[in-house]
């Protein structure tokens, strides 16, 4: 139980992390995270399921994409949007219809069904009176190692702090002199490939279909406000309180009812704590 | 103000060209005799494929049928025209989807909708506007009287449990069971119908408490409950194509070793790619078309159907059925059926063929007067499969009566 | 927010208060006449889009009442669930009580409105992407509850055959004929007196002193405060109103389908009738109108397209968006811009 908790918690941090930075960056929550996520898990099915190649090849391939398509929605989209815009709002339409876009490329591309890869890895681990198969380990490890990866980048190298510095004040970063439009699509870039490895990731062990998009979406949201919305550690935080939340309340209830006392719960604690359990106060 | 004045009295301009238009088109095609028939389902979203095979089915069997010429019936060739409209599973859209077939297309034989929640919806229209159609929804009351314009497309799952569960009691020596469910008006009451004709067979009921929810993909927690209970027998009740292999990989990957099964259609090439080796030995509810009992004129149709979809799925073998039924129902019926429901109803009552689709030669009805007092359920036969060495094969073929 | 907003927004308000009043009740009057003389004789006989509009009209019903919520400067996502809460009133009240969908129809906005000022009291609190996501977690919340509530809701299996709106009688002469659904008619009427309804009044509250106030909060809580502004007060006020709307619509269309299931308001649905304001444009009365009949009757006419429908109907979205990211309704403001008022 506790075990799933870990899996599911190192996983949704993935998918935390990228919603988080885009939201960081540009007070945007992008509705069509799910999408990415989906799309990510469709190149490693093609790649690797269809073709043959490479399992980390295909992941190599699935961060060119999806940061491709991250990059594009910012530089074509939202970046126009939002020097038309009288109100920042208005760019939720624009995230709900790229959402939507992508979902239904997805479904004239690749078809309605559902689809799965053969296991990377196989066999599996007995701890105790727990078992983890093989393939949800090394998800969990390589998702280990890109939430660290991604941590020291932002923590440590030039871009990263320019991430950091437009995410705090995007007048100050303009006057120090950086470029905010080349960065602010680098960093919409980044969260989209974060998206799409998450997906390339979790599709070997639960598989993919086009429809999959808003389930991820929402939880993703529930996690950054668990956690604070734009806080990079934050998203973590809510990732393993949501992932654990849920392998706890699986276990220990019917189906629908943990989530409706996660939903519950959420908002009562957002009622005491509107900043998440990291944020800086809003406004 | 003035602009959107502008705007709508623009858009309400386009919609009377735009009819006006359809109705000149389709004034043109009478000259030859056109046969409209409509498919109203999900064709996007997460549950698209169950309305998509409705209406490549449809449109494969219009194909094959406009290649001849057309559909003969009282002596004349009708060329069959498929409508087709996706109500995104929105009980809104649904209503207006059928509005729309039943009062602007002028059809009265409408395949679909896909789910209780749009079946249910549109059925005052359909019965308003003196349409048949055949919902794969299994709420009864949609096919009990007083209402008389559903017919069912397929086996309901709580007409197949019963059938399987003897046969494995009979044959696998199984003696206690455990349900799973989607949270979900099917799938919960299928279920609980599987629950009560267990009890009646006389299995011991180990759990049935246990559900997920739409959208699910880690059923590792919910899957080690379920198995922790010991039953011989884990059936997955109204699982979606999508779930089943999750399922199934969880429940093996926990180390159970008995029997899965489900009542619903599955897709093989999912259950492989996803569960691999994992599958072996899952019985479901096949499309009533397996490769071992195809007839010619099935293998002519799953090739074509090939062509238009791109790939071959199982359920279609089941989906199949509803427009051959509406058309020859409708030869025997005579013409004047096409715009009058009334004689499409009471040729029902003693419809019997042989079904095409079949090598044996097996009489084709509709069916269901046990479950609904009327019969209001086309006679598709029920194959249940089982995975060996990656394939689905035939364990029985079966029926409602 | 940027300084062009906070400066344009009262100059609009005030012509919409001022000389543009006449002009306003001269196109409502239109409206009027379109809604029912022109509608009902040019679509009579087409059942089918009446339905459509149907559905677009009681949509946008449900939309103003987040329009109030934008006016006060919160992103509304809860209103599928005061709609399934208003649906479940009726079905409820109709199936198990044989109590008349009349009495059901302002019942439901009612019960709505006082869970709505019950939740939104210590809700409205929050701000921005906070408030947003809590009511997304409401619409969840409200679903799975109408899942999991036993009898009451049938759980999954929803509430069906729900009669519908029978005969009104006033001193022993019939006002409202018993509706059929054999005829879309009724339905339509009653959708589009909601409508006009609604749009009544609350075209009147927004250049009532309320209106005044309901900006005043969006623009600057605090500054409300310090002149003496009962901040929570309006807010619940504006968030309740919304929720009325959000009860009486979503009581409709179970009159209209006859069923509910918790699945017939879900997160899509509460997305659904902010993208109706924001097409529309958020500064204008009529953006959420204006929005969802362009929506719902574009999505319908694309399906000539067949397979391709839902992906134009997002490349569109996004198209508008690009093209004109204040609403649809901007288009106006820029004309009247360039004429009247080129300082702002």
């Amino acid at each position: 139980m506790l075990l799933n908790g870990v899996v599911l918690a190192v996983n949704y941090a993935l998918i935390a992390l990228g919603i988080t930075l885009i939201f960081s960056i540009m007070n945007i929550l992008n509705f069509a995270h799910g999408q990415m996520f989906m799309i990510g898990g469709f190149v490693v099915y093609y790649l690797y399921g269809l073709f043959g190649v490479n399992y980390f090849a295909s992941l190599v391939a699935v961060v060119a994409v999806l940061g491709v398509i991250g990059w594009c929605f910012e530089k074509f989209f939202f970046q126009r949007m939002r020097k038309m815009a009288t109100r920042e709002e208005n760019s939720m339409l624009l995230a709900v219809g790229t959402a939507l876009l992508l979902e239904n490329l997805a479904l004239s591309f690749f078809g309605e069904k559902q689809r799965g890869v053969p296991p990377v890895v196989s066999g599996v681990f007995k701890i105790g009176d727990a078992f983890l198969p093989a393939g949800r380990l090394l998800v969990m490890v390589l998702a280990l190692v890109l939430i660290v990866g991604l941590l020291l980048f932002v923590q440590y190298t030039k871009l990263g702090r320019a991430l950091r510095a437009l995410a705090q004040d995007r007048e100050v970063t303009y006057l120090m002199g950086v470029n905010v439009d080349r960065i602010a699509a680098l960093g919409f870039a980044l969260g989209a490939a974060l998206a799409g490895l998450a997906g390339g990731l979790l599709m070997t062990v639960f598989g993919i279909n086009s429809g999959v998009g808003t389930v991820y979406s929402i939880k993703a949201f529930i996690m950054i406000m668990i956690g604070g919305a734009g806080i990079v550690p934050g998203a973590i935080l809510g990732a393993v309180v949501l992932g654990f939340a849920e392998a706890i309340g699986y276990a220990l209830l019917p189906g629908s009812i943990t989530y409706l006392l996660i939903f519950v719960g959420l908002i009562v604690f957002l009622l005491f704590r509107p900043q998440g359990l990291m944020g800086k106060p809003w406004g | 103000m003035r602009i959107i004045h502008f705007y709508r009295r623009q858009l309400l301009n386009g919609i009377v060209l735009l009819a006006l238009g359809s109705a000149l088109f389709s004034g043109s095609l009478l000259a030859e005799e056109v046969l409209k028939i409509g498919v109203l389902g999900v064709m996007s979203g997460p549950a698209a494929s169950w309305g998509l095979v409705n209406k490549y089915c449809a449109q494969t069997s219009a194909q094959l049928y406009n290649e001849q010429g057309g559909f003969e019936i009282g002596g004349k060739k009708y060329k069959i025209d498929i409508v087709a409209i996706d109500d995104r599973n929105d009980p809104k859209l649904a209503v207006s989807g059928c509005e729309r077939l039943t009062k602007q297309e002028g059809i009265h034989y409408i395949i679909g909708p896909n789910v209780d929640t749009t079946a249910t919806s549109v059925q005052p229209v359909a019965e308003a506007s003196g349409a048949i159609y055949f919902p794969y929804a299994f709420q009864k009351s949609l096919y009990s009287p007083p209402h008389g314009n559903a017919v069912l497309g397929m086996i309901a799952s709580y007409q197949a449990g019963p059938i399987i569960y003897k046969y494995l009691m009979d044959k696998r020596g199984v003696k206690s069971v455990s349900f799973i469910a989607r949270n979900e008006s099917d799938p919960l009451d299928q279920r609980d119908q599987g629950v009560q004709a267990a009890k009646k067979l006389g299995l011991e009921i180990k759990s049935s408490n246990d559900t997920y929810e739409p959208g699910t993909t880690d059923f590792f927690p919910v899957m080690s409950r379920v198995v922790s209970n010991g039953a011989d027998l884990i059936v997955l009740s109204g699982v979606a194509p999508a779930d089943a292999p999750l399922l199934i990989k969880s429940a093996r990957e926990l180390g159970f070793k008995g029997i899965l099964s489900t009542e619903t259609a599955q897709d093989i090439k999912i259950l492989n790619e996803v569960a691999g080796p994992a599958a072996e030995g899952f019985i479901s509810v096949g499309g009533a078309s397996t490769p071992e009992i195809r007839s010619p004129e099935m293998e002519n149709f799953v090739e074509r159907y090939r062509k238009i979809a791109g790939e071959w799925n199982d359920e279609a073998g089941t989906k199949v059925y509803a427009l051959e039924m509406i058309l020859q129902t409708l030869r025997k019926a005579g013409p004047e059926a096409i715009n009058n429901v009334e004689l499409f109803k009471k040729a029902m009552d003693n419809f019997s063929m042989k079904n095409p689709f079949l090598k044996e030669d097996k009489p084709l009805k509709y069916v269901g007067t046990a479950y609904f007092s009327q019969a209001r359920q086309i006679g598709v036969p029920m194959v249940v499969n089982e995975v060996k060495g990656g394939k689905f094969q035939t364990l029985f073929v079966g029926g409602v009566e | 927010m940027d300084q062009a907003t906070d400066n344009r927004c009262p100059a609009t308000a005030g012509e919409a208060g001022g000389s543009l009043f006449s002009w306003q009740a001269l196109g409502f009057t239109g409206f009027l006449l379109l809604v029912f003389v022109g509608v009902p004789v040019t679509f009579g006989r087409l059942p089918y889009f009446i339905t459509v509009l149907t559905n677009a009209a009681v949509l946008s019903f449900i939309s103003l009442g987040v329009w109030i919520t934008f006016s006060i400067g919160r992103m509304n996502l809860a209103q599928g669930a005061f709609a399934l809460v208003g649906g479940y009133v009726t079905a409820i009240l109709a199936t198990r009580y044989g109590i008349s969908f009349w009495v059901c129809l302002p019942l439901s906005g009612l019960v709505s409105a006082v869970l709505g000022a019950l939740i939104g009291w210590p809700m409205l609190r929050l701000k921005g992407v906070y408030f947003a996501m809590t009511t997304l977690s409401l619409t969840e919340a409200i679903r799975l509850l109408a899942l999991n509530g036993g009898d009451v809701t049938k759980g999954a299996t929803g509430i069906v055959n729900v009669p519908p709106p029978g005969t009104i009688w006033i001193f022993g002469r019939m006002v409202v004929p018993p509706f059929s659904s054999a005829d879309p008619m009724p339905y339509y009427f009653l959708a589009a007196g909601m409508l006009a309804l609604g749009l009544v009044a609350v075209w009147r509250l927004s250049n009532s002193r309320l209106g005044w106030v309901f900006r005043s909060l969006r623009q600057n809580e605090d500054l409300a405060t310090s002149i003496g502004i009962n901040v929570a007060k309006y807010r619940v006020m504006a968030f309740s109103l919304c929720c009325f709307m959000a009860g009486t619509g979503g009581a409709f269309f179970v009159a209209f389908q006859q069923n509910i299931y918790p699945s017939t308001y879900t997160v899509a649905d509460s997305v659904n009738f902010l993208l109706y304001c924001f097409l529309g444009g958020l500064d204008y009365l009529f953006g959420p109108i204006v929005g969802a009949f362009l929506l719902v009757i574009s999505f319908e006419l694309l399906h000539a397209i067949q397979d391709y429908q839902a992906l134009i109907y997002g490349a569109l979205m996004i198209f508008c968006m690009l093209c004109l990211p204040n609403g649809i309704l901007s288009l106006r403001l820029r004309r009247f811009d360039g004429r009247r008022n080129p300082k702002a």
